[in-house]
């Protein structure tokens, strides 16, 4: 039998609320499913369309942008920057026919890991019918 | 009514007082459907000036070429340079004071509003004839084009050969000037984003299908930024090799170059490099359509821009170029601008 | 060049190995072309683990380490000073996350292991690309400033001057004391308010290191931690306090009486007017508002019957601008606004108080020199019933928090009412009683057992009058059934609002509030008087409701940190700040636009970073369209090295 398909997921958690969110998670010991690599940005006001794009070009299946919640922000206001960005971005790679189930941002604090676990848990399950995602994705 | 004579007559005033270092306009070209950007440095040649449907070029891009040429110069001539400008043209210039890429002392804007019309999509022209080569053309009351070729003469309603754009324009005047010829009203076209439909309304497949397809096309000969007067970098950030080098420029900066797109015509990097423009562009672009123009393989580059522009404007109710003093797209925010996308 | 990176692989007891192969894990990191070392160890943040890094560095000549363990933020610390002793820049050495991101979080050891590779390789790609780095050094100016000038104002400006700096004290009301100085007496001990608050005020006024501004309001702050700048508004009181002797002849003559702010309405007052008679600093301030004009045509009295002229209808505000190395905020409360409270009859009826009314009903210096009487006919009340949590602990309609002092206080109204009319009774509507605190829950018990308060479980469901007396609808819940009190008067104990105006004020010194407008702190249980810019500090009930005890010792905790600052010669910012590529900058300014800090401008056209202002969020970074701006060591080409070991093959 095939080995079921496992999704690459690459997430930037932003280093106060979403990182510490997912810390949370571990020291909950919540489980969730190992296809997700963080890389820690300080703010998701940080992440640049280039990162996204370049994750799908690397072969990544998923990518997540998480921050804190509008108000929360350890920068004041970086995640208002990075919600408007990220739009942009959902909106366009959408329009380009990529299916909107890769990209994904959420806002998790750091005092949910509850939910930081369950948005893997998710993206994970959602990945999964799709299949790798090839159509961005540099033919090595 | 913009009175062609009225702009002469001010054009020679303006290089007789030495006002202006010299005026870009345009002029008749060899080319009967398209006009051809004209630099007037003498008051004597302003005969040479034309103003109608075929001025489609956005002249603002030899603003760009100015500045770097200025900026060579030991002394420079610190004169505005005078410009004709439609509505669209003097949204980029707004952008270019918004982004103080120029001041508002180095140029002398000819405002000159398309009232009612517009400019020619060559493309639409071409498709009507055939193959046939227009050798002149005449415009009828503002209503009609009469194109003449080897074999023919035919009559063609201006709205049907009218570029996609100004169908869809809804400032069709200088919303920046100096002087200004024609009327200034508003349009409100029903469906300003009606040429986005047809793509929105494909499955998730289909729309991957008609990109793949038009990118696939691309041959990476960046003519798109070439021509896009808000593509003023000196150094693209999708190029993998550094050019703005200077005599500071360390080994060690020109090595860290990150590679984001590879110079390779590839799906991916064909994708990564439309991507990253259109991005770069998200509440700068104003619409000239100029890259689609020039596209040597036909991508219709301009509705990647105009998706943008309509995201730009349902979500966050901004439209590029209006006001030089508000802050661009991206380096703004409302607090109520929409979340729903997010967890 | 190639780096000589070092990597090191925590086991954690089993808290990683459980899950990780940390050997493999090792093994394979030894792979990559930058790693010259690798090794696992039990527990690298013991002392032999740290010693192993240390002589790994010196050993192996190393330049830079990746300790692949837990959170960065708990042992980052400790092992970048392990870098410095092995003798490397301490910025060489970045933490790689494999125990809450990975093997606290997953049961497969085989995937478990393939991420914890990857983590650590995307770690090992983000140190090869860091720089060296040195903490950014800033000179402190050694002067505080304290916004608030109630008790925990009052407390955080003494010990500040007390450790022998110079502070500034801004109060926007005429006096110092703020709420505490309205209080009767003080549960549990029942200590009078003011006989122990006035000492402090005047400790204040006469301390040589505070300079007092009263009637005054800070305006704006700019700048940073050890060098802010504050512009103050000092507005005008309209009379001279150096000529001034007290007479009290022009509050005589002013024609004008509007209600008294200190008495909660309770009383009035003429619009030139001294707040309470220990008001610091003693003297008058005209109330330009409600003073019909300054001119001696529209009215002139009060300056007519100064004799020593102290009086100047020429007074200007005033801008005073300061330079100070650190701030507290104190800014204090308000009661629950009684235009939400109208189920209760509060502001319609009376005889219905809120509790700070009732405070100065009970005071000594009140409106009726303590003697409690009803504001509607200045009779004794027979039958006084107290509600608690008016407007608290009520998501749906009020504030969902709890106001934590009203419990207390209710306790000490419903006793000090006692004792005042012993043969009253008091009822108090309560949901719970919270009662923590040294002697608090003896308190309660003493006005329960020894002053005969009827203690009612339950919520009111309606007040209203009827021939002369309030009544009371509510439900005992413990007994099952409704109650009906026709009561003489009502105390409501309304819940702590933060300051009218905090929200405004919040955004002007860029502080960040919680969702119900109290001010945030750094960290909930760690950082409990910081905000999360630094150099900043909160005292008192403007950062969540707490009693005198609470707010005294918060803002000695508050003074504590702002010495820390004002103690200093220099501060160090960290290094990890955005730095501009400047032939690559067209000065478009979006960078500046996007600033969280104000730490970026335009000069000669380029973008500029003010190093201290910056905290490196990379905001800019992520807006520039020409990749001319980027956070150190934590760049985009470090990002983009990490994507590609996080994909992995």
């Amino acid at each position: 039998m095939a080995e079921e398909f496992e999704p690459k997921i690459i997430a930037f958690l932003c280093k106060w609320c979403s990182s510490a969110g997912s810390d949370l998670a571990g020291v909950s010991r919540m489980k969730y499913p190992p296809n997700v690599v963080p890389i820690t940005v300080m703010c998701s006001g940080s992440v640049s369309p280039l990162y996204i794009f370049n994750a799908f070009q690397k072969g990544a299946d998923g990518v997540l942008v998480s921050g804190c919640h509008p108000g929360d922000c350890h920068y004041i206001k970086g995640n208002f920057y990075a919600r408007r960005r990220i739009a942009l971005v959902k909106e366009l790679i959408e329009y380009i026919g990529l299916e909107p189930q890769r990209f994904k941002m959420s806002w998790v604090s750091a005092a949910e890991g509850k939910k930081y676990t369950k948005i893997i848990q998710d993206f994970v399950q959602e990945l999964k019918p799709l299949g790798p995602q090839k159509k961005l994705r540099r033919e090595k | 009514m913009v009175n062609l004579e009225e702009i002469k007559k001010e054009a020679k005033n303006i290089l007789e007082e030495g006002k202006v270092k010299y005026i870009i306009g345009y002029a008749k070209s060899s080319n009967a459907l398209m006009a051809a950007p004209t630099f007037v440095k003498k008051p004597e040649d302003i005969d040479k000036l034309i103003w109608d449907p075929t001025c489609f070029q956005n002249l603002v891009k030899f603003l760009l070429d100015e500045k770097r040429k200025k900026a060579r110069e030991k002394e420079p001539d610190i004169r505005p340079v005078g410009i004709f400008v439609k509505g669209c043209d003097s949204r980029a210039i707004n952008v270019l004071l918004q982004e103080k890429f120029i001041t508002r002392e180095d140029v002398y804007i000819i405002g000159l509003s398309c009232e009612d019309l517009g400019v020619l999509d060559e493309k639409k022209i071409f498709k009507k004839l055939k193959g046939e080569e227009p050798e002149k053309i005449e415009f009828d009351q503002r209503k009609n084009i009469v194109i003449s070729t080897k074999e023919k003469t035919i009559k063609i309603p201006l709205k049907e050969i009218l570029a996609e754009r100004c169908l869809e324009c809804t400032s069709s005047f200088p919303v920046i000037s100096d002087v200004f010829w024609g009327d200034r009203n508003n349009r409100s076209p029903k469906e300003p984003f009606k040429s986005l439909e047809q793509i929105e309304s494909l499955s998730q497949e289909k729309k991957w299908d008609f990109w793949q397809q038009q990118l696939s096309k691309c041959i990476r000969c960046y003519a798109c930024r070439s021509v896009c007067p808000m593509c003023y970098c000196d150094e693209c950030v999708v190029d993998s090799i550094n050019l703005a080098i200077t005599a500071d420029t360390t080994a060690e900066e020109k090595s860290q170059k990150i590679k984001w797109i590879e110079k390779s015509p590839e799906s991916s990097e064909n994708f990564g490099y439309h991507l990253v423009r259109a991005m770069h562009l998200a509440g700068r672009c104003i619409d000239c359509s100029e890259c689609e123009r020039v596209c040597p393989v036909d991508i219709p580059l301009r509705l990647l821009n105009k998706k943008l522009e309509k995201v730009a404007k349902e979500l966050f109710d901004y439209k590029a170029g209006l006001d030089p003093e508000q802050p661009s797209l991206v380096s703004s925010f409302k607090d109520e601008d929409p979340e729903d996308f997010i967890r | 060049m190639k780096k000589r990176t070092g990597v090191f692989v925590c086991h954690c007891g089993i808290n990683i190995a459980g899950t990780v192969d940390v050997k493999n894990v090792a093994e394979e990191l030894m792979k990559h072309s930058d790693v010259t070392h690798s090794e696992d160890y039990v527990y690298m943040c013991s002392d032999p683990g740290q010693k192993l890094i240390e002589n790994s560095i010196k050993e192996h000549n190393l330049d830079s380490v990746v300790v692949a363990c837990c959170s960065p933020n708990l042992h980052e610390t400790t092992f970048r000073n392990c870098a410095k002793a092995g003798g490397i820049n301490e910025f060489q050495c970045e933490i790689a996350n494999i125990r809450e991101q990975c093997s606290w979080v997953h049961k497969d050891k085989l995937k478990a292991t393939e991420k914890a590779i990857k983590i650590t390789r995307s770690t090992v790609e983000h140190v090869v690309k860091n720089k060296s780095l040195e903490p950014i050094s800033i000179p402190v100016t050694r002067r505080g400033l304290v916004i608030g000038g109630g008790i925990a104002g009052i407390q955080a400006a003494l010990d500040m001057a007390n450790s022998g700096y110079e502070v500034i004290l801004v109060e926007k009301s005429p006096s110092i004391g703020g709420h505490m100085i309205q209080l009767s007496e003080t549960f549990p001990t029942l200590d009078c308010s003011q006989c122990i608050l006035t000492p402090k005020m005047v400790d204040v006024s006469k301390h040589p290191k505070i300079k007092l501004l009263t009637y005054s309001e800070v305006q704006e702050i700019t700048g940073y931690v050890g060098n802010f700048k504050a512009k103050i508004l000092k507005k005008p009181t309209y009379v001279d306090p150096d000529k001034c002797t007290l007479c009290d002849k022009c509050v005589d003559v002013c024609p004008i009486v509007v209600p008294n702010e200190f008495d909660i309405g309770l009383t009035g007052r003429k619009a030139i007017y001294i707040p309470f008679p220990q008001a610091i600093p003693a003297t008058y301030t005209l109330d330009i508002v409600n003073c019909p004009g300054l001119l001696p045509i529209a009215c002139g009295k009060c300056i007519d019957v100064c004799e020593p002229g102290a009086i100047d209808y020429d007074m200007k505000p005033e801008i005073i601008e300061e330079e100070i190395g650190s701030i507290v905020l104190a800014t204090g409360y308000d009661l629950y606004d009684k235009e939400n409270m109208k189920e209760y009859g509060y502001g319609k009826y009376a005889d219905v108080l809120d509790g700070l009314q009732f405070e100065r009903l009970l005071s000594a210096s009140g409106p009726t020199m303590g003697e409690v009487l009803r504001p509607s006919d200045h009779k004794v009340p027979k039958e006084v019933v107290f509600i608690q949590c008016v407007g608290s602990r009520d998501p749906e309609l009020h504030c969902a928090y709890c106001s934590k002092i009203c419990c207390m206080y209710t306790a000490k109204h419903a006793m000090l009412y006692k004792h005042h009319v012993p043969d009253g009774q008091a009822y108090i509507f309560y949901i719970d009683i919270r009662s923590g605190g040294k002697d608090y829950e003896e308190f309660v018990q003493r006005a329960k057992e020894e002053d005969g308060v009827v203690y009612l479980r339950g919520k009111v469901s309606k007040i209203f009058e009827e021939n002369g007396k309030i009544t009371v609808w509510g439900a005992d819940t413990l007994a099952g059934k409704d109650i009906e009190i026709n009561a003489d008067m009502v105390v409501l104990a309304t819940a702590m609002r933060p300051t009218k105006g905090a929200e405004e004020f919040a955004k002007k010194l860029k502080v960040s509030l919680d969702k119900d407008g109290f001010l945030s702190e750094a960290h909930p249980k760690l950082r409990p008087v910081e905000s999360v810019t630094s150099g900043l500090f909160f005292a008192g009930a403007a950062q969540a409701p707490k009693d005198i005890p609470e707010a005294v010792a918060q803002a000695s905790g508050a003074a504590a940190k702002a010495i820390i600052i004002l103690s200093q010669d220099h501060l160090f910012h960290s290094p990890i700040v955005a730095e501009v590529s400047l032939n690559l900058c067209t000065g478009c300014g979006m960078c500046v636009d996007v600033c969280p800090y104000d730490a970026l401008s335009l000069k000669d056209n380029k973008a500029e970073v003010n190093e201290v202002l910056c905290e490196g969020c990379g905001t800019c970074s992520a807006t520039c369209l020409r990749a001319a701006i980027e956070v150190k060591n934590i760049t985009p080409g470090q990002i983009y090295e990490m994507i590609d070991a996080s994909v992995g093959g």
